[in-house]
C-alpha cells in the first residue's frame, strides 16, 4: 500500500473539521452537530483500522514505518523545524484503539447528553480532545507531541470543569490543569535538552523521535553531564515528569479523581483511550532514554508506589465513578510499573486492554448514574450507599460492567489477565533475582492486583446485587431497553475485553495465519521495544517529504526481530517461563482471591465491612482523606509555602523593584526634565530666541546712528569711503 | 618754469580747502562756497591735464561746462537755501534733519 499524506492526515483532520465546523453550527443544529462529529470519528477509525490492518494483517513487516515530514519552520541552517506523520506498529495500534474507543464514547455520548443544554458544545470539545489524542499518536517528534499533549490539556480542562455552573467541577478543571502543567514544564525542558544534543550529534537540531534513537544509539548522550548527573538521566527525568503528571503518578495523581466531575463519557475519554495513555505512551517512545538514564528502578518504584496507593484509596470510595478513577490511576501503575520492569509491549498491550475495558467501565457506570433521578435534588446519584440491586432493572449493563470487571481483576479468558499477568511476570522474575532491589515493587504489584480484584467487585456487589438500599430511587428507576446509542458501546466494548484478541490464541491457534509465523503472540511480534540492541534499525530510516507517495516496497511478515527468548540464553528463558507460569498462577489466584474476598464481604456478609472500618478507622480515615495528599498540596505545599513566596515575590516587586527601579527611574525623570526645563528656559527661550531679537535690536542701534540725517555726516561717510577705496587701488 | 606739478597741487589745495569747508562748516551757504571750491579745483584739474597732456581743447569745454554746471547748482542751491531759511528761521545745517531715518 502506498501511503500518501492524503491518506493519513485524515485521521487527525477530520475530528478537528468537526471540531471547527461543530463551533459554528453548535448553537444553531445541535443534533446535526452531534451526529456530524460521530461520523467524523467513525471515519478516522475507519482510515485507522485500514494503516492497521496494513501494518498488523497484510503485508509489512516489523520493519516497516511511515515517516513523513514537512519544513515548519526555517530559521538558518542550523535550525530547521520539521514536523511530520510517523506510524510504527506501536502507532497503528495505539490510533485504532483511540478513534475506535473514542467513537464508541462519542456515541454513547449521544446518549448520556442528549438532553443537556450545552451538548453540542460538549460534543465539538470532545471531538477536539480525540483529535489531539490521535495527533499524539500520529506525531513523528517530541514537539508535535508537546502541541497536541498541550490540546488535550486545555479539553481536558473544559471537559472536566463543563459544569461550570457548580464550583466543584471549575475547581476540579483548573487542578487537572495545573497539575499536569507541572508535568508539562519538565516535558519542555526535555524537549531543549533532546534538540541540544542531537545538534551537537548531527549538526542540526531534531525533535524526531528516530533522530533521538539514532543519537541515543550512535552515543550522543555518553559522558554528558548536567548539574552533576548524567544528560541521558536529566532527560529522562524530565520526560518521565510529563508522564507523572499526565498519567496521574505518584506524586502528582490528585488530579485524576477530581477530573471525574466531568460528565461520565469525558471521564471514559480522560481515563480511557486518550489523556492518561499520553502519558504512558510518552515514556514508551523515550524507552531508550530512560534505558540509558537508569532511570528504569525509579520507574518500576512510582508505578509500584502509585498502583498500590490509588488501589488502598479504591477501597474506601463510595462514589461509583471515585472507585473507577482510583482504579484507573492503580491500572496506570501498573502500565508505569511495566515500562520500569522492561516489559515494553506488555505495558503497551496493558495500555490498550486497560483503554478498552475501562471505557467500557465508565460507560457502563454512566449508564447507572443515568437512569438514577433523584426527585428530591433534581440530581443524579452517583453514590453506591444508595444503590443496590440494580441487575434486575438494567440487565445489559450489569453485564457489560461484570465482564470488564472481570477483566481488570486478571480472571483469565480476559484482556487484563494477558497483559497484567505479564508485566506482574516480569515483576516476579526481576523481584526474584533481585529482591533488594525490585522486591519491594513486585509485592506492591500483586497486593495491587489483589485489591483490584477485591474493589472492583465491591463495587459491582454494592450496585448490582443485593437488597435495594434506596427503595424509591430503586422505585423509579427505568428498567433498562436496549438501545444502540447507550447499550452498543458497552457491548462492542465488552466483545473487545475478551483474552484471545490480545493473547497469542488468536495467531498461535490458526485463528489468523501469519504467513511464515508460527505460534508467536501478534502482539509480541509487533511491538518491538526499541532497546540499544535494536537501536541500530534507525540509522537506516529515513524520512520521506510531505506529499510524496510512500514507495517502500512490501516485505512480507516473517522478517522480524521478535526474539521469543527476549535475547536470553535458552536456560535463562527456560528459566523466565517458568517464573511466568506460576506468576500467573499466583495472579490468578489473587484475582479470584480478592473476588471472593468482596463476595464474603457485600454478599454473604460473613465479614462486616463496617467492623474493619472501626477497627483501622485511623487508616480508613488516611485512605478517605486520599493520604492527606490534596491536604499536603494545599494546606502546606500551596498555603505555606507558595503563598509565602508569592508573598515574599510580592515584596519584591512592590519593595524593591517598584520603590527602587520604578520610583528610581521617575526621580531619574524628574531630574532630567527638571534640566531640560531649564535648557529650554535659558538656552533656548533666553538665548536663542530672546537673544536673536536682543541682537538685531543692538545691530540696529548701532545701524541708526548712520541714519542721523546730519548730511556732512553722511558727506563725511562717503569721502573717508571714496578715499579708502582709491587708496586701495592704489591708483594715488 | 611751470609744470604740471604746480596745478595739481593748487588745484588738491582748493579741493581740501572745499571739502574741509563743507565738512567743518554748519552754515549752509558756508557750504555751498566749499561747494564751489570743490568744482572750480577740478576745472583747473581739467584745463591743467589738458594743457600738459593732450595738448587739445576738451579741458577747457569741459570747464566751461563746470562753471555752467556751478551758476546753475548756486542759483539752484540758494534757492533752496531761502526756502529752508523761510521755514526753519535758521540757515544751520544741523536743523535739515527731517531725511532721518
Amino acid at each position: 500500500m502506498d501511503y500518501t499524506v492524503a491518506s493519513i492526515a485524515p485521521i487527525v483532520l477530520l475530528p478537528f473539521l468537526a471540531f471547527v465546523i461543530g463551533s459554528f453550527t453548535a448553537k444553531k443544529f445541535p443534533k446535526f452537530t452531534g451526529i456530524m462529529v460521530c461520523v467524523a470519528i467513525f471515519g478516522s477509525f475507519l482510515l485507522s483500522a485500514r494503516i492497521f490492518s496494513d501494518f498488523v494483517f497484510n503485508k509489512f513487516s516489523a520493519d516497516y514505518y511511515i515517516h513523513k515530514t514537512f519544513l515548519w519552520f526555517d530559521l538558518g541552517p542550523a535550525f530547521k523545524l520539521n514536523l511530520g506523520i510517523y506510524i510504527d506498529q506501536m502507532s497503528a495500534m495505539l490510533l485504532v484503539m483511540v478513534s475506535g474507543v473514542g467513537f464508541l464514547i462519542h456515541l454513547f455520548a449521544t446518549y448520556y447528553m442528549g438532553e443537556d443544554k450545552r451538548y453540542a458544545s460538549y460534543m465539538i470539545y470532545m471531538s477536539l480532545f480525540t483529535a489531539g489524542m490521535l495527533g499524539v499518536a500520529l506525531s513523528d517528534n517530541l514537539l508535535g507531541f508537546f502541541m497536541f499533549w498541550e490540546v488535550m490539556g486545555f479539553c481536558s480542562y473544559s471537559l472536566i470543569g463543563f459544569y461550570f455552573e457548580r464550583e466543584a467541577p471549575g475547581d476540579a478543571s483548573l487542578k487537572a490543569f495545573m497539575t499536569t502543567r507541572i508535568g508539562d514544564v519538565f516535558f519542555l525542558f526535555g524537549l531543549l535538552i533532546v534538540w541540544n544534543v542531537t545538534t551537537q550529534v548531527n549538526g542540526q537540531g531534531s525533535f524526531a523521535f528516530v533522530d533521538l534513537y539514532n543519537v541515543i544509539a550512535a552515543g550522543g548522550f555518553d559522558g554528558q553531564m548536567l548539574l552533576g548527573i548524567p544528560l541521558a538521566t536529566f532527560a529522562g527525568l524530565c520526560f518521565f515528569m510529563g508522564t507523572i503528571g499526565k498519567s496521574a503518578q505518584f506524586p502528582l495523581q490528585v488530579w485524576l479523581p477530581d477530573a471525574m466531575q466531568g460528565p461520565t463519557p469525558t471521564s471514559a475519554l480522560i481515563h480511557a483511550a486518550t489523556m492518561v495513555a499520553a502519558g504512558v505512551y510518552l515514556s514508551l517512545r523515550v524507552y531508550p532514554l530512560l534505558e540509558i538514564g537508569h532511570l528504569l528502578t525509579f520507574v518500576t518504584y512510582i508505578g509500584a508506589i502509585t498502583a498500590f496507593g490509588a488501589a488502598t484509596m479504591a477501597l474506601v470510595q463510595t462514589d461509583i465513578k471515585a472507585v473507577l478513577a482510583y482504579s484507573t490511576i492503580s491500572q496506570l501503575g501498573f502500565m508505569v510499573l511495566g515500562v520500569g520492569v522492561g516489559n515494553y509491549n506488555a505495558a503497551f498491550m496493558h495500555l490498550i486492554t486497560h483503554a478498552v475495558f475501562k471505557a467500557c467501565l465508565f460507560l457502563s457506570s454512566g449508564s447507572v448514574i443515568h437512569s438514577l433521578h433523584d426527585h428530591h435534588t433534581h440530581g443524579h446519584v452517583q453514590e453506591m450507599p444508595r444503590m443496590g440491586g440494580l441487575a434486575k432493572k438494567m440487565p445489559y449493563t450489569c453485564f457489560a460492567m461484570v465482564v470488564c470487571s472481570l477483566a481488570i481483576s486478571g480472571v483469565p479468558f480476559f484482556s487484563g489477565f494477558v497483559s497484567k499477568d505479564r508485566i506482574l511476570g516480569d515483576a516476579l522474575i526481576h523481584g526474584l533475582e533481585n529482591p533488594m532491589v525490585y522486591g519491594l515493587p513486585m509485592f506492591l504489584g500483586f497486593l495491587a492486583a489483589l485489591l483490584t480484584a477485591f474493589y472492583m467487585f465491591r463495587m459491582i456487589f454494592l450496585t448490582f446485587y443485593g437488597e435495594p438500599r434506596d427503595k424509591e430511587l430503586y422505585d423509579h428507576c427505568h428498567t433498562e431497553t436496549f438501545s444502540f446509542n447507550r447499550n452498543l458501546p458497552l457491548l462492542i466494548l465488552t466483545v473487545f475485553t475478551l483474552g484471545f484478541w490480545y493473547s497469542g490464541s488468536l495467531t498461535g491457534q490458526g485463528l489468523v495465519k501469519f504467513p511464515g509465523v508460527e505460534n508467536k503472540e501478534w502482539f509480541q511480534t509487533l511491538i518491538e521495544k526499541p532497546d540499544d540492541k535494536h537501536l541500530a534499525k534507525f540509522e537506516t530510516y529515513t524520512s520521506q517529504t510531505w506529499g510524496k507517495v510512500d514507495i517502500k516496497p512490501e516485505v512480507t511478515f516473517p522478517k522480524s526481530h521478535y526474539d521469543p527468548t527476549h535475547g536470553l540464553s535458552e536456560a535463562d528463558a527456560h528459566h523466565a517461563h517458568t517464573i511466568h507460569v506460576s506468576g500467573a498462577i499466583g495472579s490468578i489466584f489473587i484475582a479470584f482471591l480478592g473476588i471472593f474476598l468482596a463476595y464474603l464481604m457485600y454478599i454473604r456478609k460473613s465479614l462486616n465491612p463496617g467492623w474493619w472500618v472501626s477497627t483501622f478507622s485511623g487508616w480508613y480515615q488516611t485512605l478517605k482523606n486520599k493520604y492527606y495528599f490534596d491536604h499536603f498540596y494545599i494546606d502546606i505545599l500551596i498555603k505555606k509555602v507558595l503563598f509565602k513566596f508569592q508573598d515574599f515575590v510580592a515584596w519584591v516587586d512592590m519593595g524593591i523593584w517598584d520603590r527602587i527601579f520604578i520610583d528610581g527611574w521617575a526621580k531619574v525623570n524628574d531630574t532630567f526634565s527638571y534640566w531640560t526645563r531649564k535648557f529650554d528656559d535659558i538656552v533656548i527661550d533666553t538665548i536663542a530666541v530672546d537673544g536673536t531679537g536682543a541682537s538685531v535690536r543692538f545691530f540696529n542701534l548701532v545701524l541708526r546712528t548712520f541714519q542721523s540725517g546730519k548730511i556732512q555726516f553722511y558727506f563725511v561717510v562717503i569721502f573717508v569711503v571714496l578715499a579708502s577705496y582709491l587708496l586701495t587701488l592704489k591708483v594715488v | 618754469m611751470m609744470g604740471l606739478a604746480s596745478y595739481l597741487i593748487i588745484s588738491s589745495i582748493l579741493f581740501i580747502c572745499g571739502v574741509v569747508a563743507i565738512m567743518a562748516r554748519k552754515n549752509i551757504v558756508a557750504i555751498l562756497l566749499g561747494l564751489e571750491l570743490i568744482l572750480n579745483a577740478s576745472a583747473l584739474n581739467f584745463i591743467a591735464y589738458s594743457r600738459f597732456l593732450n595738448n587739445n581743447i576738451d579741458g577747457h569745454i569741459f570747464s566751461l561746462f563746470i562753471i555752467v554746471l556751478a551758476a546753475a547748482e548756486a542759483a539752484v542751491a540758494l534757492a533752496i537755501v531761502l526756502r529752508f531759511y523761510q521755514i526753519r528761521e535758521s540757515v544751520h545745517v544741523d536743523d535739515a534733519t527731517q531725511l532721518q531715518g
